[in-house]
């Protein structure tokens, strides 16, 4: 079960703090894709995915937040049968640096893990705190 | 396996995920398996189970069958399905020296699902289907 919540931050842009609250995986990443282009369409251009009470997270996370930082770069999401070409695509991505629009809050540790095994560490910053989160952007 | 308790799902889909995972985890509670440990094995059958529903029975809902079990300090976890058959341990190991470009296509779940896992062997059973074994060693404190 994912619930998922809410909060604006008005910045320079305004930031939205999407809280995942639960497990991430193939049965429902798909609704966390469609609340970030809710998100974005509403006008937040750039998105902290707070993870603190996130309890897991399978390839199908990744997928997902390949996917919302593409939205929140105003490009399509990936389609859900791409498969590797996600991870090509995140290598492609990597090796242009850290992009700016989604960073992530404080994911359990062997949700970093998983970050770490698929190469999102290298290109999606990930904070401990809240308020160093919010500065960053 | 020393002890072991089966879940047989006539229909399972992707919403079944977390049922799997509940079951699973309160199986090998009783075998004292660290958190750690827990969370790896329970990443690993759920790359496994989505594999199975997304690709074996392209989306739809098919047969899936869990047995958890001991074996000494090793968890044993076996998935059965009625899919055509598909061998997860033939899909080659990433070459993490080789841009992703350059990686051959598929398994991304299986990827990680060994990568979280000790062993993984699989077989295809006429009559019955895929069954694949996953173990995890020296996490049963029982």
């Amino acid at each position: 079960m994912m619930e998922m919540t809410v909060e604006h931050v008005q910045g320079t842009d305004l930031v939205a703090i999407l809280g995942l609250h639960g497990a991430l995986d193939a049965s429902n990443y798909m609704a966390v894709v469609a609340k970030a282009r809710d998100l974005y369409e509403g006008g937040a251009r750039r998105l902290l995915l707070d993870m603190r009470e996130m309890s897991f997270m399978s390839s199908s996370g990744v997928v997902a937040l390949h996917s919302i930082i593409r939205v929140f770069r105003g490009e399509q999401p990936h389609d859900p049968e791409a498969g590797w070409e996600v991870f090509h695509a995140i290598d492609r991505d990597r090796s242009s640096g850290m992009q700016t629009y989604v960073k992530i809050l404080s994911p359990q540790p062997k949700v970093s893990l998983t970050l770490q095994k698929t190469g999102m560490d290298q290109f999606c910053e990930i904070h401990k705190d809240l308020s160093t989160a919010l500065s960053t952007f | 396996m020393e002890n072991r308790q089966t879940l047989r799902l006539n229909a399972a889909n992707l919403k079944d995920l977390e049922f799997i995972r509940n079951f699973i985890e309160e199986e090998i509670k009783s075998y004292q398996v660290d958190a750690s440990a827990v969370y790896d094995i329970l990443l690993s059958v759920t790359e496994v189970a989505t594999n199975i529903i997304v690709h074996g029975y392209r989306g739809k809902s098919g047969p899936l069958e869990i047995e958890v079990g001991c074996q000494g300090d090793m968890i044993v976890i076996a998935v059965r399905d009625q899919a055509p058959p598909f061998d997860p341990t033939k899909v080659p190991t990433p070459d993490i020296s080789l841009p992703l470009e350059e990686r051959p296509l598929g398994g991304m779940g299986v990827h990680l699902s060994r990568e979280f896992m000790d062993h993984m062997s699989y077989r295809y059973i006429p009559e019955k289907g895929n069954e694949l074994i996953l173990k995890k060693k020296g996490v049963a404190l029982h």
